[in-house]
This record gives structure tokens, sequence and C-alpha cells, in this order.
């Protein structure tokens, strides 16, 4: 069984953005809900690096591990998705995750925040396949569909990879190897040093 | 001629009645398990010729360039 992950190649993300816009356009994604983004370090300094992020998909997801109601659940390839009719929209899951990634559309009047949304891996939701409530709660399920998320099938530098782990990690690895043969994972060289 | 309009308004605030019904069922939450909807996308990706057909897509469009 595959075990869908993204992985951003910091070395060929541009910030052009189309992800994002790739994103919002494929799933309808509310006005003030980004579910992914692209984020840059050391902006317009030597080195500056962006890499895309949204959902990671984490094997054992905090959002999941902290939410009362138990919305969440877990496909057998590992995305994580939720049922926004369990959802009671408290906002746990956005401090627990360390990317940022539940968003709370702003519904009634006082900033009210509505039931939270998130990256589905283009995967939709408890409803059926391609169904309109589907869509309007989650937005596109091109999974059933045997396509790939938006995001990366649109990413014009191949920066942003999504589907099996196992075959991004041979893409990533045989660009590793062609560059240079070090590791070029984004903080590498903080977590294990300059020489490394 | 009364009692058959009483009839009518009984039958009507009875249909009238029933689109306020609410449904009292309560889910009660355990710890970690999930009570919602089954996804049938779930099933769908179990399947071999799913996952295959996902494995084609990656090497369509996620090739190298």
């Amino acid at each position: 069984m595959a075990r869908m992950k993204f992985l951003c190649d910091a070395e060929r993300c541009i910030e052009c953005n189309a992800c994002v816009t790739a994103c919002k356009n494929e799933n309808e994604v509310p006005w003030g809900v980004n579910r992914r983004r692209v984020v840059t370090l050391k902006d317009g300094e030597p080195g500056e690096k962006s890499i895309s992020v949204a959902c990671m998909h984490c094997t054992d997801a905090p959002c999941a591990a902290v939410c009362p109601v138990d919305c969440f659940y877990t496909t057998d390839d590992g995305i994580v998705l939720h049922d926004k009719d369990l959802c009671i929209g408290c906002g746990y899951c956005f401090y627990a995750c360390p990317f940022g990634a539940p968003q709370f559309p702003e519904e009634k009047a006082f900033g009210m925040r509505g039931k939270m949304d998130k990256c589905t891996f283009c995967a939709g939701g408890p409803d059926p396949d391609n169904s309109e409530a589907e869509f309007k709660k989650y937005g596109a399920n091109r999974i059933a569909e045997g396509k790939l998320p938006a995001c990366a099938e649109m990413c014009a530098t191949k920066a942003l990879l999504a589907g099996d782990g196992d075959m991004i990690a041979d893409i990533y690895r045989q660009r590793v190897i062609r560059r240079s043969g070090r590791p070029q994972t984004w903080g590498w060289q903080k977590a294990y040093g300059e020489s490394i | 001629m009364r009692q058959w309009h009483a009839g009518l308004g009984i039958v009507a605030a009875a249909l009238v009645l029933v689109g306020c019904y609410e449904s009292t069922e309560v889910t009660v939450y355990d710890p970690g398990v999930y009570k919602g909807e089954e996804d049938p996308l779930m099933a769908k990706q179990r399947k071999e010729a799913q996952q295959e057909r996902l494995r084609q897509r990656f090497r369509q469009v996620q090739t190298d360039r």
C-alpha cells in the first residue's frame, strides 16, 4: 500500500504561487482560507529559499490527537481527512498543527469561525465521491478520479511532488545525486552542521 | 361539515409538525474513535487497480524535467 506524501524541493521552488492558485481554483476555497501557501525564508537576501506548505498528512497527526470530537480519520494510504459534520470549530487542531494547516473561515458576524478547513490531498471528505455535497464542503475529489493533487500536478518546476512516498523519495534522491551528492533537505545544515 | 374541517386541520397540523422533527440521537464520543460517516474513498483506495492508476498518474505528471 502506498503512503501518500507531499514533498517540496526548496532548491526548485521559485515562489510563483501557482500551487496556491491551483488549490484555490480546484477546490473553490472560500475567501480568507488558504489551504496551501508559499513560505519564503531570507527574502531578498543571499540564500533565499521558498517552500510550499499545506497539511503534511502526518502519520501520527497531532490535529487528530487533540480533536475533542474525533472528526479526523486516515485512509489506508495515509491521507488525513476530517468530517465537517462532526467538527465543532473549536480550533484545537490549529494550535496543535506545526504547519498551521487547519484554517477557519469567518462565517458569521463578529468574526465567528466556522468549521475547520484544510488540505484534503484533493481527496474530498466522507460524503459520496464527487457529489455536490462533497464538493461544497471539501472541494474536489481528484484521488477518486485517479488523479493527484492539483497543486503538485500544476507545479511548473516540479518542486512540489505529491504521491507515494517511496516514488517521491526516489525522485528526490536522484536529484540530490545529480546536484552534488549532498543532502539538501531544508534545515539539514542547521540540524547537523555545515560540514555534514 | 365541522368534523370534516377539524379532521383536515389535524392532518395539516400533523404534516406541519413532521417538518419540525429533529433527531434526538446523540453521538457519544470515545477517545480516538471516529464516529462519522464512512468515506467511500476508503474502500476504493484499498483496491490494487486504484493504486496502480495513481502510480501511473504519478509517472505521467510528476516525472522529473
